[in-house]
């Protein structure tokens, strides 16, 4: 089924509005109820943007405080040279901790909860495409992370660095599970990120207000989806590197032992190939929210529109060509290092490009200087000046001495501080009328600024300094006489500063933010995007149609018309919430998507999911397992309410556009979803190739080892035909679940049945034949390497396993035919991806040690 | 997205994967190179490491030229005829990004002629 | 808490202060890095608070694409096009292997450095500890790598740092310029006690090189007197052989650093104090208090009369 691809009216400018005055009685009661958020007891199931919007920003703000405070600690034990304040132990956890809550627990979840408030706003969407997936995000965030938090009151945090560089932190240096409280809290963090990534693509792309092309799609919309899609790229290699280290800790499979093959490096390509991008990845959605700011406070349209969106863009690309510049003194060829020092040099010009516009855009205005304008400046002050050190540190040579010393503990803060924190105040400052229905206080926030502004600069300025003069990082404590100790004891003065900032902060936002439904500040800025439109809970009551990128500047009455519901869709087509789905390019509309209301289901699902996680940690395997099980139940309980088939016939949402409540196919926003899925899973995959590459690389002459012999052909040939006949099987079923009769093929169901024994069986013989030749995981990362690669796979037909049986059992429930099957599309789209990456990874395995017959 | 749209965005992506295409290349075959000490090889007079960077560096640079004179061409069509907005959007869009990656790509092809292949 | 100075002044361990020729080269990097970054954020200061409050009428100019185009594009490009190749060309020309160079071999071991001097001519091979001598003039590689985890070596006075990384070799070459006594530390976090891993490096005159070279390839000079002989008696009573060597004594473990001429080093601890019987004693005796997490046991036990005779009989090992 497939809604019109161009409707006629709506692309004409006439005086006209879609739909006339005055609106049928009850219409708006209606809307308002279905978007009722629910009652006292049950609020945690509420997965409205604006209530887990609100939560996800809180909580990311929480561990901001948190490890603020770990940091306060370091900086007092650092006041004095041979301070003992407190133990090298106590140290070594503080500043893993303050760097990993900061990156993972704050930086990361703080641009992506901010935009889950925001971007439905700004789009002028009821909601994000998947409402219950950024619940289930939150709260698997919301409980991982402060269970994670805790273990710094037990002493159980991970001691080896953010970074957490193996050998240092594998079994036999630290046998304690310290360590596995990283990889397994950060490894479960990073899903609910990729979770949060899939929604904002598919948010960006498919729902959005009428008109809203790409040449009209908010600054901040763009640089989130360039973050997103960064997520899907950079966060499953760090997803990988954490499953290789665990699968070594546990099961010893050594891909980081340099005795058995592995090597330590390895795990900082993978590291670094997320890492470098992380920076950009919490940079740019900053840059998106001062790109809003900016004009706002300078009254006047953003100078250089298509200049920024280059200069997103470009960030994109270029920051995944950056990574080995944290690894300059590991001894790599200086010629491997130089492309590296290009790329990170290259990366300064979109930076630029972004302050110069920041800065023609003021000029073109008239600034008013209120609190986010401040913070506004603030960033731009401390963030040149980041850049700048940044430009510094790409040149190998000068890193070779500015490396791990303080000089880049001061240029990592001007640029995070910079770049992050002073954009996310100024974003708060600025947005809080949205949230509240009051404003923040602007005396108060002079002081805040003030107060951090100052704190920062004397904090980390005197850095520089101290890093050129020999003081390296991660110290718990320096010798007396270095000439040190002066400009240790001012920076911890400054972080003190800092701390009383957001002090003053803390108390502005217990004075003034009060929760608004329907009855929030206003547009106290006068701004001219659609997030000032009024609003409650439901978003705004009819979906404007605009035809600038400042609607509220340039279509006049636009807030009035909206509020009265002479926009599209004012009211609910099916009685349920809604969205409505546009085209990705020209943002026509295509369907209305009916969106699933308040359940215990992602709650639950993120409890279970924790618990599995965090239980496995502390090696409770048993209990684990329980709760995974209880996880995916609940998954399924969850997902069994989804994909409710053409409820009604399509419906006039105004102008004369009559769209379908369902579709299917490419145009369905669940088969994006599918499709940003596979691309992550591909990610995942592409770096365990990359690892397997990388090991033969360092293992001259042993790949295979000379004890390991390799299977003959006929075994994974017979794997890979049953990986085909299966795809086919499927292929056939789809062809059976075609027609618009809404026919139940009994086929179906039965090519399915047949087709899962066909993949498992194919995963099977390929670990069959592996084990028969006496192949060892644990002697040599080449057995290592290869298990890995198998180990995936037989995931993922796992996986596939669980789809197909869901999908027979919808069949079996009647909830399957061949217009509902958006449930089989995606099951058949998984199974494609489990198929292909199956045959590479046959032929990986099987064919790469022949074609370069252990050489 | 229909096949004209996966032109435009591909245009519109071009350059920055020609570079990404160039990086790849390059990296790969000097850490390849080197690792294996299959690097004392020479190719028309010049070390196989310089060589694969240079030839590389020249073949993508190349093309982010051409997709710059298409996204030119097709920027100059917008100019003369009615598009629509996101058509002549992209279409500039496009001529930035592909002119931007020139030069990143120009400066990737630098050390080929500055540095040793391995040290 | 006897934690004294160790460095005596500021600038041992300082990049600003260079001793060798490539730390020149990275030095001068720095200053021009330096003064340009601050010229160029003054520049875009300047304009942002232009861009605020000067009047609008002459603040137009600035407020238009063209802005960006020059300041945003054109200018960061001819920039980096100007600093990239400058910093390749200077990426080149440090850190390069010299002919004939002096071959020095360093390990990183969890909170401390083996070092070793392989044979060179009619110069036997000998191992130390902690600490690395030069001759000054003479081009100088250090062959490093980890026993255990990753280290990073590090003398800013010499220039830039390495990593050493187990099963990989990495090599760091340099030449001392002045003579003097500086500070080398790991910069590369490896465990508990990675604030408390440095070492000394100490640049002489070929001469004077020469002679400590000679010097410190004999074996362990007997003791002198009763007290360092008791001392000899409780260090193999001790057990302490099965970790350190003395070369000369049955003492031949090779866990920990290499003792033969433990006395005539400038520091103990992998650079933490200077070296005296009396902070020897303390080593002994308190090690896990002072640097908890290292590998080496405490020897509370022994009484201070023994103590003495321990630290006595190291601190003669000249």
């Amino acid at each position: 089924m497939n809604a019109p691809e161009l409707p006629k009216s709506f692309e004409r400018r006439e005086a006209e509005l879609p739909n006339p005055l005055p609106r049928p009685e009850g219409e708006f009661e209606a809307l308002k109820k279905a978007w009722e958020p629910p009652g006292w007891i049950s609020f945690v199931t509420a997965v409205n943007n604006t209530y887990v919007g609100l939560w996800y920003v809180a909580t990311a703000f929480l561990f901001f405080i948190l490890a603020g405070i770990l940091a306060l600690i370091m900086r007092v034990q650092l006041a004095a040279p041979e301070s003992d304040f407190v133990s090298h132990d106590l140290y070594n956890q503080l500043f893993t901790m303050h760097g990993t809550v900061m990156m993972f627990l704050f930086a990361v979840p703080a641009v992506e909860a901010a935009s889950v408030y925001l971007l439905p706003n700004m789009q002028a969407a009821r909601d994000l495409p998947f409402p219950r997936l950024s619940a289930y995000a939150f709260w698997a965030y919301f409980v991982g992370g402060l269970v994670f938090f805790g273990t710094i009151f037990f002493g159980l945090s991970p001691d080896g660095g953010w970074f957490m560089y193996p050998p240092l932190t594998s079994t036999k240096y630290s046998p304690a599970e310290n360590a596995d409280w990283w990889l397994l809290g950060i490894g479960f963090i990073e899903i609910s990120a990729i979770a949060g990534a899939i929604e904002i693509i598919v948010g960006v792309m498919k729902t959005r207000a009428v008109g809203m092309s790409l040449d009209k799609l908010p600054v901040y919309s763009w640089a989130m989806l360039v973050f997103a899609v960064m997520i899907v790229i950079g966060f499953p290699a760090i997803i990988l590197g954490t499953l290789l280290l665990e699968m070594e800790r546990a099961f010893d499979w050594p891909f980081f032992i340099a005795e058995r093959g592995g090597d330590p490096l390895l795990w900082q390509h993978l590291f670094w190939f997320f890492g470098h991008p992380e920076v950009y990845i919490i940079f740019l959605p900053a840059t998106g929210m001062v790109s809003m700011i900016v004009p706002a406070m300078a009254q006047t349209p953003l100078v250089g529109y298509r200049l920024v969106v280059l200069a997103l863009i470009a960030t994109g690309f270029l920051s995944f060509g950056l990574w080995v510049h944290h690894m300059f003194a590991t001894g790599l060829p200086k010629m491997s290092l130089s492309f590296f020092s290009a790329a990170s040099t290259a990366v300064a010009v979109p930076s630029g490009i972004q302050v110069f516009a920041w800065i023609a855009t003021i000029a073109s205005g008239r600034m008013k200087l209120t609190t986010p304008s401040l913070f506004v400046i603030g960033f731009l002050f401390i963030f040149t000046l980041g850049g700048l050190t940044g430009v510094m540190v790409a040149m190998a040579p000068f890193d070779w001495q500015a490396h791990d010393s303080y000089f880049v503990v001061a240029h990592l803060h001007y640029v995070l501080i910079g770049g992050m924190v002073f954009p996310l105040f100024a974003a708060i400052y600025y947005w809080v009328p949205v949230a509240s229905k009051r404003a923040l206080s602007e005396r108060l926030g002079r002081w805040v600024f003030g107060l951090m502004f100052l704190g920062v600069n004397v904090t980390f300025l005197p850095m520089h300094i101290t890093g050129l003069i020999g003081m390296p990082r991660r110290v718990y404590t320096y010798p007396i006489g270095m000439g040190w100790d002066a400009l240790n004891l001012v920076s911890t003065i400054g972080a003190f500063m800092i701390a009383a900032g957001v002090a003053v902060f803390l108390y502005d936002m217990a004075r003034n933010f009060r929760f608004a439904g329907e009855d929030n500040a206003g547009n106290v800025w006068n701004a001219g995007t659609l997030e000032w439109l009024p609003n409650g809970n439901y978003a705004t009551r009819s979906i404007p149609s605009v035809v600038s990128r400042d609607p509220l500047w340039d279509q006049p009455n636009l807030s009035k018309d909206v509020e009265d519901g002479r926009y599209y869709l004012p009211g609910s087509a099916t009685g349920g919430r809604e969205a409505l789905v546009t085209s990705p390019f020209d943002a026509r509309p295509q369907y209305i998507l009916q969106i699933p209301g308040p359940g215990w289901q992602p709650v639950l699902a993120a409890g279970f999911t924790a618990a599995f996680f965090l239980l496995l940690t502390v090696k409770f395997v048993f209990t684990a397992v329980i709760c995974g099980i209880l996880a995916l139940g609940c998954v399924i309980w969850w997902l069994w309410e989804t994909d409710p088939g053409p409820v009604r016939p399509p419906a006039d949402i105004g102008g004369g556009i009559v769209v379908p409540v369902y579709v299917t196919g490419p145009m369905n926003h669940s088969w994006w979803a599918m499709i940003v899925l596979m691309v992550v899973s591909c990610m995942v995959f592409t770096c365990l190739i990359f690892s397997y590459l990388f090991l033969w690389l360092v293992n001259p002459g042993a790949w295979p080892p000379q004890d390991v012999r390799l299977p003959g052909w006929l075994w994974p040939a017979l794997s890979a035909f049953l990986y085909c006949a299966s795809a086919v099987l499927i292929a056939v079923a789809s062809r059976q679940l075609r027609g618009e009769d809404r026919r139940k093929p009994r086929s179906a169901p039965v090519l399915i049945g047949v087709s899962l024994p066909l993949v498992s069986a194919a995963s099977a013989v390929d670990l069959w034949t592996q084990w028969q030749t006496g192949l060892s995981p644990s002697a040599h990362a080449y057995g290592a390497a290869v298990y890995a690669i198998m180990s995936l796979q037989i995931f993922f037909v796992l996986t596939t396993l669980i789809m197909g049986l869901y999908t027979i059992a919808r069949w079996l429930a009647g909830k399957l035919d061949s217009v509902r099957r958006t449930t089989f599309d995606n099951t058949m789209l998984f199974w494609y991806y489990t198929v292909g990456q199956g045959l590479v990874g046959l032929l990986v395995v099987h064919g790469f040690p022949r074609l370069t017959g252990g050489i | 997205m229909t096949g004209r749209r996966t032109g435009q965005v591909l245009l519109t992506l071009g350059g920055m994967i020609a570079w990404a295409v160039q990086f790849t290349i390059i990296y790969a075959a000097t850490s390849t190179l080197c690792g294996r000490g299959w690097a004392d090889a020479t190719l028309l007079g010049i070390g196989v490491v310089q060589f694969t960077i240079l030839s590389t560096t020249l073949v993508t640079l190349a093309a982010a030229a051409i997709l710059l004179v298409v996204s030119l061409r097709a920027e100059r069509q917008g100019r003369h005829q009615p598009v629509s907005a996101t058509d002549s959007f992209l279409c500039q869009t496009s001529v930035l990004i592909n002119g931007l990656s020139l030069i990143v790509i120009l400066w990737h092809g630098i050390p080929g002629i500055i540095l040793p292949a391995c040290a | 808490m006897w934690a004294v100075p160790v460095a005596g002044c500021s600038g041992v361990q300082s990049a600003l202060d260079p001793a060798g020729g490539d730390a020149w080269d990275l030095y001068w990097l720095t200053i021009v890095m330096t003064v340009g970054a601050t010229l160029i954020f003054i520049l875009v200061t300047a304009l942002l608070l232009y861009a605020i409050f000067s009047p609008p009428e002459r603040r137009a100019w600035l407020g238009t694409r063209r802005t960006i185009i020059y300041g945003g594009l054109a200018f960061p490009i001819v920039i980096l096009s100007l600093l990239l190749p400058y910093g390749l060309i200077g990426m080149r020309d440090v850190d390069v292997p010299q002919s004939g160079a002096l071959q020095i071999e360093a390990i990183g071991e969890q909170y401390w450095w083996r070092v070793r001097y392989p044979a060179e001519g009619e110069q036997a091979d000998f191992s130390t500890a902690n600490e690395l001598v030069v001759p000054i003039g003479r081009p100088i590689t250090v062959s490093v790598t980890a026993a255990d985890v990753i280290h990073s070596f590090w003398i800013p006075n010499f220039g830039g740092k390495i990593d050493m990384i187990p099963g990989r070799i990495n090599r760091f070459n340099f030449t001392a310029e002045r003579p003097g006594v500086y500070r080398g530390v790991c910069a590369e976090f490896c465990g508990a006690q990675h604030a408390r891993m440095a070492f000394d490096v100490v640049a002489l005159e070929p001469a004077e090189f020469d002679a400590w070279r000679r010097m410190q390839a004999q074996p362990a000079q007997e003791p002198a007197i009763p007290l360092l002989a008791r001392g000899r008696d409780l260090f193999r009573a001790g057990g302490c052989g099965s970790c350190h060597v003395v070369r000369g004594t049955e003492a031949d473990g090779q866990f920990g650093p290499d003792l033969t001429h433990v006395g005539s080093r400038r520091t103990i601890g992998a650079g933490q104090f200077p070296n005296n019987i009396g902070t020897l004693a303390g080593w002994i005796a308190n090690v896990q208090h002072i640097k908890p997490g290292a590998k080496m046991p405490s020897y509370g036990s022994l009484t201070g009369e023994d103590l003495r005779a321990m630290a006595g009989y190291l601190e003669s090992l000249k």
